[in-house]
């Protein structure tokens, strides 16, 4: 068999062969190349603005691999994911300013690193929590349980009881110096760049690690008919609860992230709407797809940015433009749902899929 | 319809838009550069159409006056719907857009962007006036032209003790009873709530519960009751107009007996319209003449709101113009200052530009300007009004810095 290009067929030995990560030397080649694109081409070339622009990519991938997890892998629909990624922020905010540290430990920069895994685990938590119905509804009765999710958790625990502490009101900044990592002060769009590459290369390993376990068996089994699932011997409600748990963590993950990157925090970060538009992004990028959750994302922020580049000489004769993007930029989502209901249902990955099959099988692709 | 022909038209598009940026971008040598947030459709809308107006207006006058020693302003407004978020994402932009300075709005952005527009250096004249924003030692480049929440707050309510309670058949039997009615949630309303307390036990008050009233309450009958529960002689409202408003008529539907005193962006021309009677006797902070009033250089403002802005009657122009107005005269006055001393960057519009302010005059009954190195509040006395059939009509110029000049210059500092 090769061990550079794919074979025309399955010539698998074992089942390490067939679950390999890099399964021959073109594919190993073709992800140090990817690697070095986005570590070392990507800083080199972009400029602050465009740094932020990725770790927006980054954030939204963040939080879409959570939602893809539970609406792509699992068939749980939730609108109520970034009541989650908020539990993340606050928590990891909360921790970073009000829990006394020993000075050994900021001195060492592990408040936040830690802050990270605690905000994970509690949103995980938290999500479990507002999961426990889907071990009795579901469809559309559990959309409305997982919206329920985001108005108690961010409308109300958040806004009139979390975001209060300290006396401070609503908003809560990070002075200049309090997230650090190890040495580094993350104080610049260049090194939240970089945190965010570690965090969501570290999101996506796991993640694509547990759906070729038995649990993302499990998950997709019971995405495919919950009933046969349990007929074969799945415990439902286990398998969704842990998927719940999962998703939640990606998300507190995600909101932890978030707040190296703007150092301040307030309960509008984490609207409805954002719940919203990561379902946005997965069903453009591709659901039931990791892949889907990456193009999903880098294409709902850079359309946006494209926009606003393109609106802005426009400015010049027609003011009011700038005023109006706002709303612009939400009808362009929900446009660029419409568009890729009617011309794209499968998503980008599924685009992407095809092309990948074409070089594949290329000459020979009939 | 084949859609990879769809597809490959938005390419173009969106290709060609962004050559024409890239193009743009390098046109704009000779300009100076000013990003500019408002909200004209979210929660605090009902002030800030009117302020955005303002400020466009003055950008337009500043460019006809020659610009910063020649160089237009090229003002880069976005309304970011009273979104933190959007706000951020924005200021993110004005600064890759070259932008040498903020015009910013609501306090909520304004507090979280503080730290970040500190790294950057980047001088940030805001509506929000914040004291949390008044203290150099912590928020270098946080400025506005006017007196902080704060401040009014504690000279509305002085005010009210200074005229009316002496006036109270109950007024020296016992203590006066006050309560504050504002949105918890929102910063803006909570910014003044420690002040305004502390004002109150200094001058003998007894504090009640605070209401929870949102921004864009229309119904507020259960807090008016609570207010009622505690016989409250006096309520402090933060919030801004239209919420205020409501609150106001409620108190007056359900008889509440008390008074109202209210923060500047609560009390302006609309709340006589909106409230009607229940209006009569409120009595608020006014940071700026109101508009169309005769005073210093208010026949400017005139003129470029009927120039630039037809469309709106000069009836429905409110305060919020003006309030506009001085923090686009301040800005450009400290570029203008920093730019003749040839260093016109962030830091040398702060330093040689607004921190070089003596009591310089906008005219527009703004209290003259005063920033030092050390203190961001541009002065001490606050005109108090009250609203006297339809009309604002001045109670008191409460002199807080002279009354109390060791707590002005000790201890109300940033808070």
């Amino acid at each position: 068999m090769s061990t550079t290009w794919l074979p025309c067929g399955d010539y698998h030995q074992s089942y390490l062969e067939d679950h390999a990560w890099f399964q021959t030397k073109f594919i190993k080649g073709k992800m140090i190349l990817l690697g070095l694109f986005l570590f070392v081409l990507i800083p080199w070339l972009a400029d602050s603005y465009w740094l932020s622009v990725c770790n927006q990519i980054g954030y939204t991938l963040l939080g879409a691999l959570g939602v893809q997890l539970l609406i792509g892998f699992c068939g749980q629909v939730t609108l109520g994911h970034s009541a989650f990624i908020a539990v993340g922020a606050y928590t990891s905010t909360l921790l970073i300013l009000e829990f006394p540290w020993p000075q050994l430990m900021l001195n060492l920069g592990l408040a936040y690193p830690i802050s990270i895994i605690v905000a994970a685990m509690v949103a995980g938590l938290w999500s479990v929590l507002f999961g426990l119905p889907s071990a009795r509804v579901k469809g559309f009765y559990l959309i409305l349980t997982t919206m329920a999710a985001q108005f108690i958790t961010v409308d109300f625990v958040i806004t009139q009881y979390v975001s209060q502490i300290g006396g401070r009101g609503q908003a809560f900044s990070l002075p200049p110096g309090t997230i650090k990592v190890g040495p580094w002060v993350i104080d610049t769009d260049f090194k939240v760049y970089f945190m965010m590459l570690v965090l969501v290369t570290l999101c996506i390993i796991g993640l694509a690690n547990l759906l070729r376990s038995r649990a993302g068996r499990a998950w997709v089994a019971i995405r495919d008919n919950d009933i046969s699932a349990e007929v074969m011997g799945i415990n439902v409600v286990k398998y969704k609860l842990l998927a719940f748990f999962v998703a939640g963590f990606l998300g507190g993950i995600a909101g932890a992230f978030w707040i190296s990157n703007l150092a301040a925090i307030s309960p509008e970060h984490f609207t409805w709407f954002w719940s919203l538009w990561l379902v946005g992004v997965i069903l453009i990028g591709g659901v039931g797809s990791i892949h889907g959750a990456i193009f999903g994302s880098i294409f709902m922020v850079l359309v946006m940015e494209f926009l606003q580049i393109g609106i802005m000489p426009l400015a010049d004769s027609y003011p009011k433009l700038l005023m109006d993007f706002l709303f612009i930029k939400e009808a362009a989502f929900g446009l660029a749902i419409c568009a890729f209901m009617i011309f794209e249902p499968y998503g980008i990955a599924y685009r992407w899929w095809q092309i990948k099959n074409y070089f594949n099988l290329w000459p020979f692709s009939y | 319809m084949n859609f990879k022909s769809v597809w490959s038209k938005i390419s173009i598009f969106l290709f060609v838009l962004a050559l024409i940026t890239s193009f743009s971008a390098m046109a704009g040598a000779a300009e100076v550069k000013v990003g500019g947030l408002v909200d004209v459709t979210g929660a605090t809308s009902d002030v800030g159409k009117d302020y955005a107006l303002g400020m466009s207006d003055a950008i337009h006058y500043v460019n006809d006056q020659g610009g910063v020693n020649g160089k237009q302003i090229k003002l880069y407004q976005f309304d970011y719907g009273y979104r933190i978020p959007e706000a951020l994402t924005k200021y993110k932009l004005f600064k890759r857009l070259g932008s040498v300075a903020v015009l910013g709005w609501g306090t909520g952005d304004t507090e979280a962007l503080s730290p970040t527009i500190t790294k950057d250096e980047m001088p940030y004249v805001s509506a929000s006036y914040s004291a949390h924003l008044t203290n150099p030692a912590k928020t270098p480049y946080n400025l506005f032209a006017a007196t902080d929440y704060s401040t009014n707050a504690r000279a509305a309510i002085t005010a009210w003790f200074d005229k009316r309670w002496p006036t109270h058949p109950d007024y020296g039997k016992r203590k006066p009873r006050f309560v504050c009615s504002y949105h918890f949630a929102h910063p803006y309303c909570s910014a003044p709530i420690k002040a305004i307390k502390d004002q109150a036990e200094l001058l003998g008050f007894e504090v009640g519960p605070d209401q929870n009233v949102t921004l864009t309450a229309i119904d507020t009958k259960s807090q008016v009751l609570a207010m009622k529960d505690f016989k409250a002689d006096l309520v402090w409202h933060g919030n801004t107009t239209m919420s205020v408003s409501a609150t106001v008529r409620d108190a007056f539907a359900l008889g509440l007996g008390a008074d109202h005193i209210v923060n500047n962006w609560g009390f302006d021309e609309n709340l006589p319209r909106l409230a009607g009677k229940a209006a009569e006797g409120v009595m608020g902070a006014t940071v700026a003449e109101f508009f169309g009033n005769n005073v210093k250089n208010m026949d400017i403002v005139v003129e470029y709101a009927k120039k630039y802005n037809p469309g709106v009657p000069l009836e429905k122009r409110l305060v919020r113009s003006i309030q506009a107005w001085a923090n686009v005269l301040a800005l450009w006055e400290a570029m203008n200052r920093a730019d003749k001393a040839g260093d016109l960057t962030g830091p040398g519009i702060l330093k040689k530009g607004f921190e070089t302010f003596r009591g310089f005059d906008i005219g527009l009954s703004v209290p003259p300007l005063n920033y030092t190195a050390t203190d961001h509040r541009i002065a001490g006395q606050v005109p108090i009004y009250e609203v006297k059939n339809g009309k604002f009509a001045l109670v008191e110029l409460v002199d807080l810095k002279g009354r109390w000049p060791d707590k002005w210059a000790n201890e109300w500092l940033g808070w």
